[in-house]
């Protein structure tokens, strides 16, 4: 496009500072372009309201020890339990190579926070919503969560325990804010 | 002969001082339809995105939410507001160049009419953009014009109610958001046809063909550039200008916005709709306006030679007048809108009428 | 002043760093938003803050802000989300960041309304200035003028007289910073606040501004060149 004309027969010197200001001229125009509409572009992501809903934030300070909470979260239940020492420290004598996915306690909470349990409440067997976070509810003989439809049960950290399932609960991407405050996603 | 070789060297010497060879190019004004244009793109685009954020329901707090939340949303509002306000600076400047050349007559007719209805299309365009702000004064001014509606009867309720659908509220402004989008992309329809249309009126003279690239490009790219640098001086330093504080207050039935202070562009339009009395004699006023513009090709009695001193001492004046409007008071502004008609339909058929003769 | 001048360069600096510094705004009074390059000062800003926190909230609401807003003034999420959670919403729940600020419950100060300060300081001509001079501008009233029930000497409330009692007084806030809590000081950080919180983005305004002038000024002179160069050549 920057090409001299071929009849034009100017000095050289003229000509190459003319194609230079040509190129400068088109780089700037290539670049105000850019520059101008990118932000149309970049106003496209989600905007604060969007991303406070997908990415809510949860309060956990009011969960009392050995109680869940249960939130709504991508049209998923999340559970998120409160550990107590005890809990934490019995889970940790179990050996992990004799569970059906083994899967240590360090890797199941949140390094820092060990207190909390963050799971998808979905059975990973049959898809069924699990039984065990309300106070009145079976919670199998592990003290977590039971499948209502299938019978698996899974322990205080979402492992299974006993089958059919054999795939423990699924942890949600989450963050905390603070000791008080976590956010899903 | 030396002495003329010597001249004639100078004079090539300083080639690029003479008066003649300062600027070669066709006149700036003719660039004015592509820099409309290309506002127009910037408009669309804006708006396209305003668009994906706004909430006719919740206007004042969704626009709110665009400056406070969305990423870039206040160079979006930026954007769109600048636009609006330059489109209507330059698509002015157009009309007053086309008046003092007199280009509105014979095979420039069309055009003109054309350019006279995109004038009409961005007012009402930059009215429902005020009032889709949601602030008081658009809300107020949606409120006054909704009651008129509501009370008319017969065949202007008929038409009314197609626009408004019922008083103000979260529908109403649905359906003008609608109604906002569509005038603007009708906007852009005008502005090919009018270029068209000029074109077809004004062909090039024979053996003078000048090519497009890179000839006329070059010109347009540096006004589209000078045009950026305006736009960014507006944008970065004073985005508010002439938009009235009124847009920034969100509505309450405490907050009575009388006057409602319009954005600059439709200051001319709201004083010389006020000449007549009551919501019919301002929409009245209006009309006539357009009547006149559109008429203009008749109402000018000259043969279509370019037009002589007195002629373009009136346009000066007109377009002074025009200027004046927009911020005079009442009494000032009843004047100086008097004085628009009186030109068109007065002194205009006269001044050109002596000409012809 | 070179500061002055190079701060729309520097914003993005600021940004990043967040860096909060004590700085004397009262003698002479001046607040660094203002100009074509003015940039928030976030430290009076969060000063600001802290005094509407602790004095202007208990009445006016800043229904445009949510909490997380405030990461805006150089707060990091953990402190926002440590000071939304102090803050008991209407539903009893402490606010988290996507909560907007908390509305004060229904107030009605001798027939009028506390208004919302979200837009205050675009809404009044020399917003920043007025927002200062307004709350310092309480006194007794004048000789001869007799105030209306419930209502308050101010000299630059337009009438004078006003529903809203004097509020601030030296020390009604504790700064974190250090800086001394002084009725004038307090004035002045919340006009500064209340002026990010009406125009948030006017720090990067102005330095996408003065980036884009110069920008297209360059470029406006660049096409100008090479539109008479092809003209001369090929017109």
């Amino acid at each position: 496009m920057a090409e001299p004309t071929a009849d034009a027969t100017a000095a050289h010197g003229a000509e190459s500072r003319r194609d230079f200001l040509r190129i400068l001229a088109m780089a700037g125009g290539a670049v105000g372009t850019v520059t101008v509409i990118w932000p149309l572009i970049d106003a496209l992501n989600p905007d604060a309201a969007s991303t406070a809903r997908a990415r809510p934030i949860v309060t956990i300070s009011d969960i009392a020890p050995d109680s869940v909470k249960t939130v709504q979260w991508v049209g998923l239940p999340v559970l998120i339990r409160r550990l107590t020492d005890k809990q934490l420290a019995d889970e940790a004598a179990v050996a992990v190579s004799s569970l059906p996915d083994p899967a240590s306690v360090a890797s199941r909470v949140a390094p820092g926070n060990p207190h909390f349990v963050v799971v998808f409440g979905q059975n990973t067997g049959t898809p069924c919503e699990l039984e065990g976070s309300n106070p009145g509810d079976s919670q199998g003989d592990y003290g977590g969560w039971v499948c209502p439809c299938d019978g698996s049960q899974y322990d205080v950290l979402g492992r299974v325990r006993v089958g059919p399932a054999h795939r423990n609960l699924v942890i949600p991407r989450f963050s905390f804010i603070n000791p008080d405050q976590i956010q899903l996603g | 002969m030396q002495m003329e070789a010597k001249q004639a060297g100078l004079t090539c010497l300083c080639a690029g001082w003479t008066r003649k060879d300062r600027a070669p190019g066709a006149p700036w004004a003719a660039t004015l339809p592509v820099l409309l244009a290309a506002l127009v793109l910037v408009l669309l685009a804006s708006g396209a995105v305003l668009a994906v954020y706004y909430d006719p329901r919740h206007a004042f707090w969704s626009v709110q939410g665009i400056m406070r939340g969305v990423q870039g949303g206040w160079l979006m509002l930026g954007y769109h507001r600048v636009g609006a306000g330059l489109v209507f600076a330059l698509l002015g400047l157009h009309l007053f160049r086309t008046l003092l050349v007199r280009g509105y007559r014979g095979a420039g007719a069309m055009s003109w009419m054309l350019w006279v209805t995109l004038l009409a299309v961005l007012l009402l365009t930059g009215w429902l953009g005020f009032v889709l702000q949601g602030g008081a004064g658009g809300h107020w001014a949606l409120l006054n014009a909704t009651r008129a509606a509501v009370m008319m009867s017969g065949f202007p309720g008929t038409v009314a109610m197609w626009f408004f659908g019922g008083p103000a509220g979260g529908d109403t402004l649905a359906r003008l958001l609608v109604l906002h989008a569509v005038l603007a992309l009708g906007a852009a329809g005008l502005i090919c046809m009018a270029s068209r249309a000029a074109k077809r009126a004004k062909p090039v003279p024979n053996g003078q063909v000048v090519a497009f690239w890179p000839v006329y490009a070059s010109q347009y790219f540096a006004a589209l550039a000078g045009l950026a640098l305006v736009f960014s001086l507006l944008l970065g330093f004073a985005p508010h200008w002439g938009q009235g504080m009124q847009s920034v207050f969100a509505p309450t039935p405490l907050l009575v916005a009388v006057p409602v202070s319009y954005p600059w562009y439709l200051w001319p339009l709201a004083r010389l709709a006020g000449l007549l009395p009551g919501v019919g004699g301002q929409v009245l006023a209006v009309m006539v306006l357009f009547v006149l513009l559109y008429a203009l090709p008749w109402l000018d009695r000259s043969n279509g030679a370019p037009p002589r001193r007195l002629y373009k001492v009136l346009i000066w004046l007109l377009g002074l007048d025009i200027l004046v409007l927009g911020v005079a008071g009442p009494m000032l502004a009843a004047l100086c809108s008097a004085w628009v008609f009186f030109h068109f339909l007065v002194l205009t058929p006269l001044v050109t009428a002596m000409e012809a003769a | 002043m070179m500061r002055r001048f190079f701060a729309p360069l520097l914003a993005v600096g600021v940004l990043a760093s967040g860096a909060a510094r004590a700085e004397d705004t009262l003698s002479p009074l001046h607040f660094q938003s203002q100009g074509w390059s003015g940039t928030i000062d976030k430290a009076a800003a969060q000063r600001g803050f802290a005094v509407y926190e602790g004095v202007c909230a208990s009445c006016h609401s800043l229904h445009g802000l949510h909490y997380r807003d405030l990461e805006g003034l150089g707060l990091t999420p953990a402190q926002v989300a440590g000071i939304a959670a102090n803050v008991r919403l209407a539903n009893g729940q402490p606010a988290t960041l996507n909560s907007r600020f908390k509305t004060p419950g229904a107030i009605s100060m001798g027939g009028a309304t506390p208004p919302d300060l979200s837009n205050i300081v675009a809404q009044r001509p020399g917003g920043t200035r007025y927002v200062y001079d307004f709350l310092t501008g309480f006194g007794p009233p004048p000789a001869g003028v007799s105030l209306l029930p419930g209502h308050f000497y101010n000299a630059v409330f337009p009438g004078g007289q006003v529903s809203m009692p004097a509020v601030l007084r030296d020390n009604a806030v504790t700064y974190a910073d250090g800086a001394k809590a002084s009725t004038a000081q307090e004035a002045a950080d919340v006009a500064e606040f209340l002026t990010w919180a009406s125009d948030p983005n006017l720090s990067a305004r102005h330095a996408v501004g003065l980036r884009a002038v110069l920008f297209f000024a360059f470029l406006t002179i660049v096409a100008l060149l090479v539109k008479r160069r092809i003209w001369r050549e090929e017109g």
